[in-house]
């Protein structure tokens, strides 16, 4: 419970690049905890009637739902790892309610069953969930409703309770309710009223509660109306007139209902808020901005202390020393100084404030242009997605929309200067329209529609290029190219991220959950990224060799080319050298120091392979991604060793 | 590393130095020594061993150099060896550059020491750049004639030496300055001294008037960087370990872009130990090349850790343990795994070295925003033919296709591997792959936004005319406006006429590394001046050129009227919002519940106090219930802290008093919470409640709920000042 420390620590420690998210609520910490309550009932419990179809869920509803928690829990592992979890069976016989150190509670909610403690996931709830939903292992009886069914007050307080005492000051505090009944207490008033108080509660105390609603077959409706839409609260993170507010899943449809749960699974969180966006002077509009694509990294490494009952990680403290005479110094004491010349170069804090001032945080337009002056290259670092907000200005949705289509139908970009908050690094932004999401041309379906603001590189960022000699292809060899690149298409010639896990970042967790379950480690990453390689070699295994071939004897024209051209200039006659083709770029001086493999393997047959000089060896070695290091014997040595096992 | 150099500054200290001329105010030598000292500062900044500065005096009262005992060497003195550069160095040259009292001395005679000193510090076997700029008024008689010209332009030429002659108010018709009142000394000095630089060829002899050089010190310089090749290796399509058809292009990669960070400050104390000789080097100091930071006002600040875990037996819930008794290890959610040293890998994706090609994609199907990092290029390997002609086979299928290739790139074995898209560039005389990092799955977050350009009702009815949506005016007044703010062909080209694209990535300088760079320099050569204001060239990208904007006015003002923005006034004051409360999505009226005798609240009760607190205040009719609320939830705080484990309630106690605080500003009476945390700071730090809390008071600052000072709200009597003060202990 210690990370409110990160939260002071930060600002004295951390250099200023960290990137913060921004928020109103300054105090709170950044953190999510995410509650399921699954309503458990004859109705809920019913197996689904037996279907032909391979693709039907076996699961009844409650199990369905405890599947999606289960898979929520590992994901959120690796996506979240500060966030916490819980999960509550309610309309169950049973009642249970666990105090703040996890131990049963004299306290109690009727028919609220606490499933899962709301925390920071541990190995053992990961362990107990799947056993209990994959081997159905229900052995302390959980699963039997309550023939009363359940009050919502109490199962609203409960909530109330143990976002109150678990997640104290946590940014986001979300409640999951997931039944198929819409209206818990028909015709009963004072019980619908208490539920409302307590809803009221919740939302006060800043805990949005989100209805996933389950209906039986096609005929089955679930009227929010009813009862829901008097304690939902309009989601204050959502835009206006969010049209998700709800999905209805099938009954037991575990792959809708993980889909509409997972979608939800991390808590919308704006990066920026009541941002001004400056379209010209005097022309400004609000607007909020999104880290929607955010690099994920496996958590760094701890300490991890063995010595007392169970494995515990040991949080650091730091305490800063002067350098020359390790003596501990206190937070007043310290300074900021540039390092210049052989020591250091003080500036007060004011005018440390000075030098960073480069006006208040905003998104200024400077102009635009055509979106094909933004070169491929001109990449630094990841975009943030605006979208409009009418917190600052009233009608800057609207603008933002007409803006947002004139630069998709004209193919412009916006240029922009943009400050992210004050004292921020000033950069420059393209800001480019995505397409809508239902739009068949777009290449991003799985982005939103808006727009990016794209960090444009200096000029002191770009790195010049290498003097390297270019050999030009010719016609024949692009085209036979081009059987290949046009066979090897992605599905819907586009990239789709969805496709490709992180490889390294899912053997991490994959490994770690192992070990911290104590199973048996598994021997095989299952890595998406890899290539295809046998359906390529299928593909396009001859197309290559063709390709391979007809690259030698282009190869042999152009040194042959360059031989005359070098006879000609040795003449020294003036005198045009035979005209080349023309998609060959004819080179001066020497065209292949690196000979091709007929050449090497001759050499090598020959044994002529030890006088070459060291500088060619090195190169013919590089060439072949060998490496380079070594006396002129250990070259040659490595060079012969490759020819023999490669040609 | 950048390659090696040696740098001589000849400088004219003659006493006509001190005068101005020309209209300045200025003395011609302070004004030359901006440049000169953005030279030297440079280099020092750069702290580099094998960066060598020297400095020699002509026109010195004195004589110092190793010529000394020889005819025509007099006034010239050497003040600085060709040495690194550093700060130290800087305070001993602005000691010793000053005007003398002397016309006496003879600037090309100072070139012979000066090649003297280059050539034992870099000896010609050694690759080094090797340069002398000399800065001179040419007031003072030279004493040469042109055999001489010819063999000081000859033993420069031998020894490889740039030299560099800026002139005071030299003549310079490119530059456009000529001097009206010249002397014919000067003019005859002038002449002479750009025949040897003439002499030097063009290669090596540049001749100027400093004015051009001053000029140009306000563009920011980009630094050299030598090129950086993270992967080495070949590029492939299909695996040629299994099937030797697999098609197989040796490359290099090299970066593109990479970002040119500011330097950041380093946390330092004034030292206590003057006298006492510091040996010690900083351990962080990768990017200083061997300077030590040793000496001067401030010495370093290094982290010590300690480790602490909770033990419910020990005082605070938590206890110390040895660094050493602790183990490596991972977290799994809340549960530490622990890893031995020996299998500390076991998490690693085992990876080969390799560039794989997965397969095509449209260009029109990629957006720009998908990428997430800097670039890179592919160029064939080095001097061979072979993978040259077959990348550049790869690069115009590409091109001629519209496509792009998707790859995973594994940069050194064990290097966790990432996906690259692979863009094809064609220049007359450089081909390369350019190359953009790519999100995996995990990296893009599914947050839903309702679609811009229809407005979808709670029905499910599609609407497109809406407040939130654009009028067909609105959509073309904007489009209008847009193109008139078109500045693809807007800057200036040679001619004076709109055809460059303006805000071009080359004309673009980054403002805070140039910023800081700026003022860490003039901090340097000046300790005692303000900082100095930003170039203009630094800001000249934070507004849309003014001539732009006033072209575009009219437009600009039609789209204004049509788009009818309105700002949203600032915070419409307490009282009145308060009634402003929260409704579920049916709408129904929950407050008039709650105001019903039997849900009224009137006390707050601790397990549920911030929902309690909210209703309270909102269902308040006066004053009194304000502090009545204020004092039970205060009374909650100090019985919340009473009764933590260690920091248990913490958190607890920074919601109460974060929401405590909100409120208390948007009605207005912040007075009630500057009370009570006033009395709360004195009990805390008392231990009056449960022992020493100093660690709850960290926190409290760190979350900055604080007092509510006159910024925050109107009402409070507290300045900006006081709300620091209380801070402090």
């Amino acid at each position: 419970m210690a990370e409110r420390n990160d939260h002071y620590k930060r600002e004295e420690d951390e250099e200023e690049e960290e990137e913060e998210e921004l928020d109103e609520n300054y105090y709170k910490a950044q953190k999510d905890a995410l509650l399921f309550a699954i309503n458990v009932s004859p109705s809920m419990l019913k197996d689904p009637p037996p279907s032909e179809d391979k693709k039907a869920i076996k699961d009844n509803a409650v199990i369905a739902a405890l599947k999606s928690a289960h898979q929520v829990m590992q994901q959120r592992i690796i996506s979240n790892a500060k966030d916490m979890m819980g999960i509550i069976l309610f309309g169950t016989e049973k009642t249970k309610y666990v105090d703040f150190d996890g131990k049963p509670s004299n306290l109690s909610y009727p028919h609220c069953y606490v499933y899962t403690p709301l925390d920071v996931p541990a190995a053992e709830d990961v362990k107990q969930l799947r056993s209990f939903v994959h081997d159905g292992d229900d052995e302390d009886q959980l699963l039997v409703p309550s023939p009363d069914g359940v009050d919502i007050k109490d199962l609203l307080f409960c909530a109330n309770q143990i976002f109150t005492q678990k997640a104290p000051n946590f940014g986001s505090r979300r409640l999951f309710i997931i039944t198929d009944n819409d209206d818990p207490h028909p015709g009963d008033k004072s019980a619908s009223e208490s539920a409302r108080t307590r809803a009221q509660d919740l939302y006060d105390l800043g805990v949005n509660i989100e209805v996933f609603p389950i209906t039986h077959g096609e005929d089955s409706k679930f009227d929010l109306t009813k009862f829901y839409d008097n304690i939902v609260y309009p989601d204050p993170t959502s835009e206006a007139l969010d049209s998700e507010r709800f999905n209805t899943s099938k009954s037991g449809d575990l792959n809708s209902l993980i889909k509409n749960i997972t979608s939800k699974q991390t808590p919308k969180r704006a990066y920026f808020s009541n941002m001004t966006f400056e379209l010209g002077p005097g022309l400004n509009i609000s607007v909020k901005g999104y880290n929607i694509i955010q690099k994920q990294s496996p958590a760094r490494s701890c300490y991890i202390w063995l010595d007392g009952e169970t494995a515990q990680m040991a949080v650091s403290e730091t305490t800063r020393m002067a350098e020359d005479t390790t003596r501990t110094v206190s937070t007043g004491e310290v300074k900021k100084a540039y390092k210049f010349g052989g020591e250091y170069v003080y500036f007060s804090p004011e005018e440390q404030k000075e030098v960073k001032q480069f006006g208040s945080s905003t998104i200024r337009i400077i102009g635009f242009k055509d979106r094909s002056l933004l070169k491929f290259w001109m990449s630094m670092k990841k975009s943030v997605f605006i979208y409009p907000s009418e917190e600052g200005y009233i009608g800057s949705t609207r603008v933002f929309s007409a803006l947002w289509k004139k630069l998709l139908k004209s193919g412009k970009i916006g240029i922009a200067w943009h400050v992210s908050r004050t004292n921020a690094n000033p950069v420059l932004v393209a800001v480019i329209p995505s397409r809508a999401q239902d739009d068949e041309d777009s290449g991003t379906p799985f982005l939103p529609a808006g727009l990016w603001l794209y960090p444009i590189p200096f000029a002191d960022d770009v790195r010049p290029p290498p003097g390297v000699k270019t050999v030009r292809t010719t016609d024949e060899l692009t085209n036979q190219m081009n059987k290949i690149v046009r066979v090897l298409q992605l599905p819907n010639a586009a990239y789709d991220p969805t496709k490709y896990p992180n490889p390294s970042l899912q053997w991490h967790y994959r490994i770690l959950q192992a070990l911290a379950l104590e199973e048996e480690v598994p021997d095989e990453p299952d890595d998406k990224t890899k290539p295809k390689t046998k359906a390529i070699h299928k593909r396009v295994g001859g197309h290559i060799e063709d390709w391979s071939n007809l690259a030698d004897q282009e190869l042999t024209k152009y040194e042959e080319q360059q031989g005359i051209k070098r006879e000609l200039e040795h003449d020294d006659e003036p005198r045009p050298a035979k005209k080349a083709k023309k998609t060959i770029k004819a080179e001066n001086g020497d065209g292949g120091s690196v000979m091709n493999d007929a050449a090497l393997k001759k050499k090598f047959n020959s044994g002529e392979l030890t006088k070459l000089k060291v500088v060619d060896l090195k190169d013919i070695l590089a060439a072949h991604g060998l490496d380079t290091k070594g006396k002129k014997a250990e070259l040659v040595e490595r060079l012969e060793q490759w020819v023999e096992d490669n040609l | 590393m950048a390659d090696k150099e040696t740098t001589i500054y000849i400088l004219d200290l003659g006493s006509s130095m001190a005068d101005c001329h020309n209209g300045r105010t200025e003395s011609d030598l302070d004004w030359s020594m901006r440049w000169i000292w953005d030279k030297i500062s440079t280099t020092a900044a750069a702290s580099r061993k094998t960066w060598h500065v020297g400095v020699i005096g002509v026109r010195t009262d004195e004589t110092k150099n190793a010529m000394e005992d020889q005819d025509g060497y007099e006034h010239i003195s050497v003040l600085q060896d060709l040495e690194p550069m550093d700060l130290p160095k800087m305070r001993n040259l602005r000691d010793s550059i000053k005007p003398s009292n002397t016309l006496e001395g003879d600037c090309i005679s100072a070139l012979i020491p000066a090649i003297d000193m280059i050539d034992t510090v870099a000896p010609q076997r050694l690759k080094f750049n090797r340069k002398i700029f000399m800065v001179t008024s040419g007031e003072a008689p030279l004493d040469l004639d042109p055999d001489d010209i010819q063999s000081i332009a000859d033993k420069l030429k031998s020894n490889n030496i740039a030299l560099t002659i800026l002139g005071i108010d030299f003549d310079d018709a490119e530059f456009g300055f000529k001097e009206e009142d010249k002397t014919e000394l000067k003019a005859a000095n002038e002449a002479l001294l750009r025949s040897l630089t003439e002499a030097c060829g063009e290669d090596l002899g540049t001749f100027g008037t400093i004015a051009e050089a001053i000029d140009e010190l306000d563009t920011p310089r980009l630094k050299a960087t030598k090129p950086y090749k993270p992967y080495d290796g070949p590029l492939t399509l299909g695996d040629p370990e299994v099937d030797p058809r697999a098609m197989r292009i040796n490359v290099e990669r090299y970066f593109k872009t990479k970002k040119a960070n500011p330097p950041t400050a380093s946390n330092v104390v004034v030292r206590t130990d003057h006298g006492t000789q510091s040996t010690s080097t900083l351990e962080d100091g990768d990017e200083m090349q061997g300077v030590e930071y040793g000496g001067g006002e401030f010495a370093a600040v290094k982290n010590a850790r300690t480790y602490k875990v909770n033990d419910p037996d020990a005082p605070g819930g938590k206890r110390d343990v040895e660094f050493d008794s602790l183990a490596k290890g991972y977290e799994y959610g809340r549960t530490a795994v622990h890893i031995s040293e020996a299998e500390f890998n076991i998490t690693k994706l085992e990876t080969t070295k390799g560039f794989s090609i997965i397969g095509f994609i449209q260009q029109d199907k990629y957006e720009p925003f998908l990428n997430f990092g800097e670039s890179c290029f592919t160029v064939a390997q080095k001097n061979s033919t072979a993978d040259s002609m077959k990348l550049s086979s790869l690069i115009h299928s590409l091109h001629e296709l519209e496509s792009y290739a998707l790859a995973r790139l594994v940069v050194k074995d064990g290097k966790d591997p990432i996906l690259v898209l692979l863009a094809p560039h064609i220049d007359p005389d450089f081909e390369c792959l350019y190359d953009v990092p790519l999100p995996f799955a995990e990296d893009v977050r599914h947050y839903p936004f309702p679609p811009l350009d229809k407005v979808i009702t709670v029905n499910n009815k599609t609407l497109t005319k809406h407040r939130y949506l654009p009028s067909q005016d609105l959509e073309e007044t904007m489009s209008e406006y847009v193109d008139a703010m078109d500045i693809s062909t807007y800057a200036l080209d040679d001619e004076g006429e709109r055809t460059f694209e303006y805000a071009a990535v080359d004309d673009t300088y980054s403002p805070s590394l140039h910023r800081i760079n700026q003022v860490v320099r003039d901090r340097a050569i000046h300790p005692d001046k303000p900082v100095p204001p930003i170039p203009h060239i630094l800001l000249k990208y934070a507004q849309p050129d003014r001539d732009l904007v006033e072209a575009a006015k009219t437009r600009l003002d039609d789209l204004i009227e049509t788009a009818e923005v309105k700002k949203v006034p600032p915070k419409a004051t307490g009282k009145k919002r308060q009634h402003e409360r929260a409704r579920p999505i049916s709408g129904l009226d929950v407050d008039a519940l709650l105001k019903m005798p039997d849900n009224k609240r009137t006390k707050i009760d601790p397990d549920n106090a911030i929902p309690s607190f909210k209703q309270m205040m909102s269902n308040a009719n006066d004053v009194s219930d304000f502090s009545e609320a204020a004092k039970q939830l205060g009374q909650i705080v100090r019985q919340l802290v009473t009764d933590s484990f260690g920091d248990r309630n913490f958190d607890r106690v920074i919601e109460n008093l974060g929401v405590f605080r909100e409120f208390m500003i948007n009605y207005e009476e912040p007075m009630l919470y500057n009370d009570f945390m006033g009395d709360f700071k004195k009990r805390l730090l008392s231990g009056e409640l449960g022992g020493d809390r100093r660690e709850l008071w960290w926190q409290l600052k760190g979350a900055r709920i604080g007092l509510i000072d006159k910024e925050a709200s109107e009402e409070s009597k507290i300045t900006r000042e006081e709300a620091a003060e209380f801070w402090k202990k």
